[in-house]
C-alpha cells in the first residue's frame, strides 16, 4: 500500500480487494495487516502473528481461510500437547487387525497454530518440520500435506509466563512476522457495537477457488524486480550483517523471502514491478524475527530495523 | 619523538572517522618511497652516469624508462588504495590475552584487483594482508593484542601497500568507531560448591511439573519404572525398549557468586576466577546463575548465556 | 639470519625471480668466457633444484667460497676486477649468486636491481634494434617479477604480466620525454678503461697479403654516406684510408705523419656530403678523393688522409665535400719521392728485372704504368678472394708463379714494379664503391668494399690513383665485389645476395638500422641543440630544460593519476536523471536523503511543498518507470518530465 493519496503504475486487476474488503469488514481498522497477510500467504509462505491475546488474531487466521475456500483446522497449543496430536497417530483396528493412521489436525490447507509458543519445544518442532518439508512422517512413513499449505501460528509475546519462545533457527521458517496491535478508537467503538464477531468470521464465504491460489501466487512472483532493485535488497542484507544493533545479519534466504515479500506486495497493489517503497514496507515485516538484538537478548527492535533502512542509500 | 607524534596529530586529526563506510579519497591517501625506491633512485643515477659515460644512447633510454617505471610504480601504488570502500564488520568477543579481531570489509568497483593490502593497528601489532577482487569484496580482521578486559578501541590502523613495485609505499590512517568486548582471561580454579538441590522445572512456569519430551533407546542402568512400554510395543515389538524423557528435570544449578571468592584478592584476580568458573560450568554442561555487587544473571546454560555472564564479567567496573 | 614472516620470500615468486635473472645474463653467455658461462648455469641449475627440491639453501661458508673462487677466476681471466667486461662478469656472478641466497623480500629485491642494472651492461655490447627489443621484453619480465614479489600469491602468472606490460607502456611517455629533453653531456665523464671498446674490425695501418681479403669477408657496415645531390658514379668512389709508404718486401706500413699540408687544385665543383662512421679505434676518416674543407677539430694529413684528433670509438657524423677531379701535391718534396722510390734490397729480384727491363724500352712514367696494367690485364691474372700463399719473395710469387689474388696483391706488386721502374709510386688502402639504399638514399659501405689500390706521382700531375685491380677485374670497381667474384667465392651471404625481393628487404631493413643509428643512437648534445632549436628554443641552458623537463612530466603524471582516479561512472542514464531533479530540486531547499524513496519523497512534499509536488510526482512516477519497470522507452519521458521541473 503505497499511500492514499499517490498510487501508481496500478495497472493490473487488483483481484484480491474483495477478499481485503470483506477480511476488513471483520476485523476492523485493521486493513494493513490484513494485506500484509495476504501478501505472506501469496508469497507461499507462513506467518506468524504475535501479540496479546484477544487482539483478533485467530480471526484474522479464519478469516481468510475461509475467504480463500481453504480447508481450515485450528491448533491449539498447550504444554501437554504431543506430536502426535498435531501429525496424527496409526491406531490399532481390531478388525482389521492392522494399524490405521487417523491424520492429525496438520492435514488441512490452513492451519491455526494458536498461541505456539505453549507448546514444548519438541511439539513446536514437529509442526514446524512439517511446515517446512510440507509433508509429515510418520512411523516411517511420509505423507504429504495437502496443496496449497499454510500456517498461521500466533505467539504470545515471550515476556509472559509459561512460554517456549520459539528458537532462533524456527523463527527463519515464517516468511514474516507481524503485529496486530490494539484497534483504534473507531475501530474499538465499531467492535464494540456489532459484539461479537467470531460468528461472522464463520459465516464468510470463499470468494475465490483455492485451486486459483497457485496461478495467483505464479503471477505475483513473476512481478518485475529490476536489477536496481535487487540491488536494493542485496545492499540491505549485506547492512543487516555488518550492522553492530544485531548479532547476526540476515542470511541468504531472508534475502529471497525480503524479495518474494515485496513482490507479492506490489502485485496485491496492481502493480507489475517492484518498487523500493515494497521493499522498506516489508523489511521489518520479514527482518525483526530474524535478527537478534545485541541489547539485551530479544529479537531485534523496530527500531534498529528503521535504522538500518537510513543507512543504506537506494540504488 | 614528541614533535613527530604532535605533527602526526595535527595531520591526521581529521581522520578520525566515526560512521561508515568510509570511502579512501586522494585526500587521505599519503605516498612515500620505501627503501628499495631509494634503494632504485640509486641504482638509476648509478645507471645513468654509466650511460653518459660510455655515451650509450640505449642506456639512456633504459634510465629513463625505469624512471618512468617508477613515477608510474608510484601512481599505482596510490591507485591501489584509492576509491576503495572500507566497512568496519562486527567483532567478536575475545579473551584477554588473546588477538581482538576487529574486521573490516573492502569492497573495491575497480575492473583491476587490488592486492598486497596491509594492515597494521599500532606499530608493534602484527601486520595482516589481504586483496580484493576485480569488483569484489574482502573481509581481513585486523588483530589487536589485548590485555585488560572490557571495551577495546580500535586504534588508528595504517593501510598501506607496496603493491605493484615496491618502491613506493601508499598509505592512509583508518580510525572506524569499532570496539570489541574482552572478557577477562579465564583463571582455572575449582568450581564452588552446588549451592542448591535439584530443582524441577523452575523455567517453566506454574505447575512445576516434569514435562514429558519425547524417548530415548533405554540403557543398563534405567529404571523399569521409565520404560515406556506402551510405546515400546509398536511395531510388533520390534523396536528396542524405550525409556520417557522428562525435560527440566535432574539440573543441577550453580551459583557463582562475588563473594565466593576470597576478598583479599584485587578486583581484577576475582573477576578472572569467576570468569574461569563460568567457563568450567559451561564446559560441565551446568546450569550456573552469576552474582556480582549490583548485577545478578539469573541461572542458566548456552553460548548466549555464557555471554552475557562474561560481559557482566567483563564490564565489572575496576 | 631471522626473517620476520611478513617478510619471509614466497616460494611461488622465486621462478619469476630465476626467470628475471635468467633473461638478464643469457645474453652475456655471447661474449663471455666459457668458464664464467658455466659456472653461472651451474649455479642456476643448483638453486632451481634446491627450490624445486624445497631445500635448505646454502649457507654463509659456501657462498663466500664461491664468491672467491669465481673473483679469483676473474681476476685471472682478466687481470682486474674492474673495468667493463670484468665488471659485467662480476655483476653476472653475483646475480647467480644471489640465487642461492633467496631468503628475504629484500634478496628479492636486490636481485631484481641487479637485474636492471645487468640490462644496461648489454648495451656496451651492442645497441641494435634487436638487443633493444630483448631487453624490453627482459626489462618487462624483471618488472613482472617485481609486480610479483609485491602482488603475492593472488597475482596470476598472464596478470602479472599484463600488469607488467602496462606499467611499462606507461611509462614510455616519460621515456621519451626524458629522452629528448634530459639535459645531455657527452662522455666520457672519466678515462675509460683500456676494454672499453673492443673488438673492432675494419682497416689497420699496414697491409700485408690477405688482409684486405679477410676485411671483404665481413658483410658489417663501415659508413654511410648521404650526398647532397645524387651520389657519384660508384667507380669513382675512392674513400681514402691510410696511405703505406714503406715496404718490407711483405708487408706495407703508413709513414709517421708531417706536419706540411696537401696541395689541392680542384678541377671540379665540390660535392658536399655527410658521413656516418662506425667506430673502428683509428683516427682516419675514410674521406671521399679528395677531401676538400673539412670541419675544424679535423686534420688533412700530407697524403690526403684525413683524421680526427682522437680514435673514433664510436659511431659519429661528419659533414664533408670532396674534390672528384683534382690535382694533388704536383711540386711533392723530394724526400717524399725519394722515400716512394724504395724498395727492399734482395727480395723479389725478378720483379725488378722486370721492371728494370722495362725502364730500359719506356721512358715515360705513363707508359710504365699502362705497360704494368696491361701485364696485369693479359691473360693468366685472376682476382680471387683465396689467393694461395707467397713464400719468401711475395711480388715475385705472386707476378711469375699464382697470378691469383685479391686487390691487396695487385696494389702491391704494381707500386713495387713501379718503384722498381722509378716511379715513385705508393698503396692506398681506403674502401671503394658503395652501395645505395633506395629506401632512405644513403651510400652503405662495408667492410666487404675494403680495398688498396697504388697512387703514382707523375711530373707535373702530382700523385695519380691508379687502381691495378680495375685492370684485373674492371667490374669490381664499377658493380662491386660481389659481382667481380666467381661463384663459389666465400663471400658473406649479406653481400653475395642476389635474390631481388630479399635485397629490398636487406635495404629496407638496413634503412631502418641507419634511422635507428641516426635518430636514436646518434642523439648527442649536438642534436639535442638542434632538436631544441627546432622547437625555438634556441640554445637553451640546461635550467630552462630541467624546468621544461619537470614541467611535462608534471603533467604527464597527472594524466596517469587522472587515469588513476577516474572512475567510469556506472550510473544508469535514468538514474542520473533523477540525480539532476534532485540537484535542481535541493537549490529549491528541497533534500531528498539517500535511503528515501522517490515515492516518500513526494508524499513528502504533498504535505511540505504542494506547489512543487505535482512536478516531482510526474518526475518520480517516470524514474520509477524507467528504473524499476520492464517497459523500454520511459527514458523519454523522464527526460522531458525533469525539464519541466521548475
Amino acid at each position: 500500500m503505497l499511500g492514499v493519496k499517490h498510487s501508481p503504475f496500478s495497472t493490473n486487476p487488483k483481484q484480491l480487494d474483495p477478499i481485503l474488503a470483506a477480511a476488513g469488514g471483520i476485523i476492523l481498522g485493521k486493513d494493513r495487516e490484513i494485506r500484509q497477510s495476504l501478501a505472506c500467504l501469496l508469497a507461499g509462505g507462513h506467518l506468524l502473528i504475535e501479540d496479546l491475546p484477544g487482539v483478533g488474531k485467530t480471526t484474522l487466521a479464519h478469516a481468510l481461510a475461509n475467504l480463500l475456500g481453504l480447508s481450515f483446522s485450528r491448533i491449539q497449543f498447550t504444554s501437554d500437547l504431543l506430536p502426535a496430536d498435531i501429525t496424527g497417530v496409526s491406531v490399532y483396528e481390531r478388525q482389521s487387525g492392522e494399524f490405521r493412521f487417523l491424520p492429525g489436525p496438520v492435514f488441512a490447507q490452513m492451519v491455526l497454530a494458536d498461541e505456539i509458543n505453549r507448546a514444548t519445544p519438541k511439539t513446536q518442532s514437529a509442526l514446524l518440520e512439517a511446515m517446512e518439508e510440507r509433508q509429515v512422517t510418520i512411523e516411517g512413513e511420509t505423507r504429504p500435506l495437502p496443496q496449497p499449505f499454510f500456517v498461521i501460528a500466533t505467539q504470545n509475546p515471550s515476556h509472559q509466563i509459561g512460554t517456549f519462545p520459539l528458537p532462533e533457527s524456527q523463527l527463519d521458517r515464517f516468511l514474516m512476522r507481524i503485529e496486530l496491535g490494539y484497534p483504534d478508537r473507531g475501530a474499538e467503538r465499531a467492535l464494540l457495537a456489532a459484539g461479537g464477531q467470531r460468528a461472522s468470521a464463520d459465516r464468510l464465504t470463499p470468494l475465490i477457488a483455492a485451486s486459483d491460489l497457485p496461478r495467483l501466487q505464479a503471477e505475483a512472483a513473476a512481478t518485475h524486480a529490476a536489477g536496481p532493485l535487487i540491488d536494493y535488497v542485496q545492499a540491505l542484507v549485506e547492512a543487516s550483517r555488518r550492522d553492530a544493533a544485531f548479532q547476526h545479519g540476515l542470511s541468504p534466504r531472508a534475502g529471497l523471502a525480503l524479495l518474494a515479500a515485496a513482490r507479492a506486495w506490489a502485485w496485491l497493489d496492481g502493480r507489475d514491478m517492484v518498487l523500493p517503497d515494497d521493499v522498506q514496507e516489508m523489511l521489518p515485516l520479514v527482518a525483526r524475527h530474524r535478527l537478534r538484538s545485541t541489547q539485551g537478548t530479544g529479537m531485534a527492535r523496530s527500531e534498529d530495523i528503521a535504522a538500518l533502512i537510513r543507512a543504506v542509500s537506494i540504488p | 619523538m614528541g614533535l613527530i607524534a604532535e605533527l602526526k596529530r595535527r595531520l591526521f586529526r581529521w581522520q578520525s572517522d566515526g560512521s561508515a563506510p568510509l570511502r579512501l579519497t586522494q585526500r587521505r591517501i599519503f605516498v612515500l618511497p620505501t627503501r628499495a625506491g631509494l634503494l632504485f633512485f640509486v641504482a638509476l643515477v648509478a645507471m645513468l652516469t654509466g650511460a653518459i659515460n660510455y655515451n650509450l644512447a640505449l642506456g639512456h633510454a633504459l634510465v629513463f624508462l625505469l624512471a618512468g617505471l617508477g613515477l608510474v610504480g608510484m601512481v599505482h601504488a596510490f591507485r591501489n588504495l584509492h576509491g576503495m570502500v572500507i566497512t568496519p564488520g562486527r567483532c567478536q568477543p575475545v579473551f584477554s590475552g588473546d588477538h581482538a579481531l576487529f574486521p573490516l570489509q573492502f569492497s573495491s568497483d575497480r575492473a583491476m584487483p587490488r592486492l598486497a593490502l596491509q594492515l597494521q593497528a599500532g606499530a608493534d601489532q602484527p601486520t595482516v594482508t589481504t586483496a580484493v577482487a576485480a569488483q569484489g569484496l574482502a573481509e581481513i580482521s585486523v588483530p589487536v593484542t589485548t590485555s585488560r578486559r572490557g571495551w577495546l578501541e580500535l586504534p588508528r590502523t595504517r593501510l598501506f601497500t607496496t603493491y605493484p613495485l615496491g618502491l613506493f609505499v601508499a598509505w592512509s590512517y583508518l580510525q572506524p568507531a569499532m570496539r570489541c568486548l574482552v572478557y577477562p582471561r579465564p583463571r582455572a580454579s575449582p568450581l564452588p560448591p552446588l549451592q542448591s538441590a535439584p530443582r524441577a522445572g523452575e523455567q517453566h512456569g506454574e505447575d512445576g511439573q516434569e514435562d514429558f519430551s519425547g524417548f530415548r533407546a533405554r540403557q543398563p542402568a534405567d529404571s523399569p519404572r521409565h520404560v515406556a512400554w506402551k510405546a515400546s510395543a509398536r511395531d510388533g515389538g520390534q523396536r528396542p525398549l524405550l525409556v520417557k524423557l522428562f525435560a527440566g528435570g535432574a539440573q543441577r544449578e550453580l551459583q557463582l557468586n562475588w563473594s565466593l571468592t576470597p576478598d583479599t584478592m584485587t578486583v581484577d584476580t576475582r573477576i578472572e576466577i569467576i570468569a574461569g568458573w563460568v567457563m568450567a560450568a559451561e564446559a560441565e554442561d551446568a546450569c550456573y546463575g552469576l552474582r556480582l555487587p549490583g548485577r545478578e544473571i539469573p541461572p542458566g546454560s548456552g553460548d548466549a548465556h555464557r555471554h552475557r555472564c562474561l560481559e557482566a564479567l567483563a564490564l565489572y567496573p575496576e | 639470519m631471522s626473517i620476520r614472516p611478513t617478510d619471509a620470500l614466497e616460494r611461488g615468486a622465486t621462478p619469476w625471480l630465476f626467470a628475471a635473472a635468467l633473461a638478464t645474463t643469457l645474453p652475456h653467455f655471447e661474449h663471455q668466457p666459457l668458464w664464467l658461462s658455466a659456472l653461472t648455469t651451474v649455479l642456476f641449475a643448483w638453486g632451481a633444484w634446491l627450490w624445486w627440491r624445497d631445500e635448505r639453501l646454502p649457507g654463509r661458508w659456501p657462498l663466500a667460497l664461491l664468491v672467491a673462487i669465481a673473483c679469483g677466476g676473474v681476476l685471472f681471466e682478466f687481470r682486474t676486477l674492474f673495468g667493463r667486461d670484468a665488471g659485467v662478469a662480476m655483476l653476472v656472478v653475483f646475480m647467480a649468486m644471489k640465487l642461492l641466497e633467496l631468503r628475504s623480500r629484500r634478496d628479492a629485491t636486490v636481485v631484481v636491481m641487479l637485474g636492471y642494472f645487468l640490462l644496461l651492461t648489454h648495451y656496451f655490447y651492442s645497441q641494435s634494434i634487436p638487443t633493444g627489443l630483448w631487453l624490453l621484453a627482459a626489462m618487462t619480465l624483471v618488472t613482472a617479477a617485481l609486480v610479483r614479489l609485491h602482488g603475492g600469491a593472488a597475482s596470476t602468472p598472464a596478470a602479472t604480466l599484463r600488469y607488467a606490460g602496462l606499467l611499462m607502456l606507461q611509462a614510455v611517455p616519460f621515456m621519451l620525454v626524458l629522452f629528448l629533453l634530459f639535459p645531455r653531456v657527452s662522455g666520457p665523464l672519466w678515462g675509460l678503461p683500456q676494454d672499453a671498446h673492443n673488438g673492432r674490425t675494419g682497416l689497420s695501418d699496414q697491409m700485408a697479403p690477405g688482409n684486405i681479403a679477410n676485411l671483404a669477408l665481413s658483410g658489417e657496415i663501415a659508413f654511410r654516406a648521404r650526398f647532397t645531390q645524387p651520389p657519384p658514379a660508384r667507380d669513382r668512389l675512392y674513400w681514402r684510408g691510410p696511405v703505406l709508404e714503406m715496404f718490407d718486401g711483405k708487408i706495407w706500413r703508413q709513414q709517421a705523419a708531417r706536419p706540411r699540408p696537401p696541395q689541392i687544385e680542384a678541377l671540379s665543383p665540390p660535392v658536399a656530403y655527410e658521413s656516418t662512421l662506425e667506430p673502428h679505434q683509428q683516427r682516419w676518416l675514410l674521406a671521399l678523393d679528395a677531401p676538400g674543407t673539412l670541419p675544424v677539430d679535423l686534420a688533412l694529413e700530407n697524403t690526403l688522409t684525413a683524421t680526427a684528433r682522437l680514435p673514433i670509438n664510436q659511431r659519429q657524423r661528419f659533414s664533408l665535400t670532396a674534390i672528384l677531379d683534382y690535382r694533388f701535391n704536383p711540386d711533392e718534396e723530394q724526400a717524399v719521392l725519394k722515400r716512394n722510390l724504395t724498395l727492399p734490397p734482395e727480395i723479389n729480384p725478378r720483379s725488378r728485372a722486370l721492371a728494370e727491363s722495362w725502364r730500359r724500352e719506356e721512358s715515360s712514367p705513363e707508359r710504365l704504368v699502362q705497360k704494368a696494367l696491361t701485364l696485369f690485364s693479359g691473360s693468366g691474372f685472376s682476382y680471387t678472394l683465396q689467393p694461395p700463399v707467397l713464400g719468401e719473395n711475395p711480388v715475385d710469387d705472386f707476378l711469375f708463379v699464382t697470378q691469383r689474388g685479391f686487390c691487396e696483391h695487385y696494389s702491391s706488386a704494381f707500386v713495387a714494379l713501379m718503384r722498381a721502374a722509378g716511379v715513385p709510386a705508393r698503396v692506398v688502402t681506403g674502401y671503394q664503391g658503395g652501395e645505395t639504399n633506395p629506401v632512405d638514399g644513403f651510400v652503405v659501405v662495408r667492410q666487404s668494399d675494403a680495398h688498396a689500390w697504388a697512387e703514382v706521382w707523375l711530373a707535373g700531375r702530382g700523385w695519380v690513383r691508379v687502381d691495378p685491380t680495375a685492370a684485373v677485374s674492371p667490374t669490381r670497381v664499377e658493380s662491386g665485389i660481389a659481382a667481380a667474384m666467381p661463384d663459389g667465392e666465400p663471400l658473406p651471404a649479406l653481400i653475395q645476395v642476389r635474390a631481388n625481393w630479399l635485397r629490398t628487404l636487406q635495404f629496407r631493413w638496413e634503412a631502418i638500422n641507419n634511422a635507428w643509428n641516426q635518430y636514436v643512437l646518434g642523439y648527442n648534445p649536438q642534436r639535442q641543440r638542434e632538436f631544441l632549436s627546432r622547437l625555438g628554443l634556441n640554445d637553451p641552458d640546461w635550467r630552462n630544460m630541467a624546468a621544461a623537463l619537470g614541467i611535462i612530466c608534471g603533467l604527464m603524471l597527472l594524466a596517469v593519476t587522472g587515469w588513476a582516479l577516474y572512475r567510469r561512472p556506472h550510473l544508469d542514464p535514468a538514474a542520473r536523471l533523477w540525480q539532476k531533479a534532485l540537484r535542481r530540486l535541493a537549490r529549491r531547499q528541497v533534500n531528498c536523503a539517500p535511503w528515501e524513496t522517490p515515492l516518500a519523497l513526494v508524499r513528502r512534499l504533498e504535505d511540505e511543498r504542494p506547489d512543487l509536488a505535482p512536478a516531482v510526482m510526474e518526475v518520480a512516477d517516470a524514474y520509477l518507470q524507467a528504473r524499476y519497470g520492464d517497459q523500454p522507452d520511459q527514458l523519454k519521458i523522464l527526460r522531458a518530465a525533469v525539464a519541466r521541473l521548475p
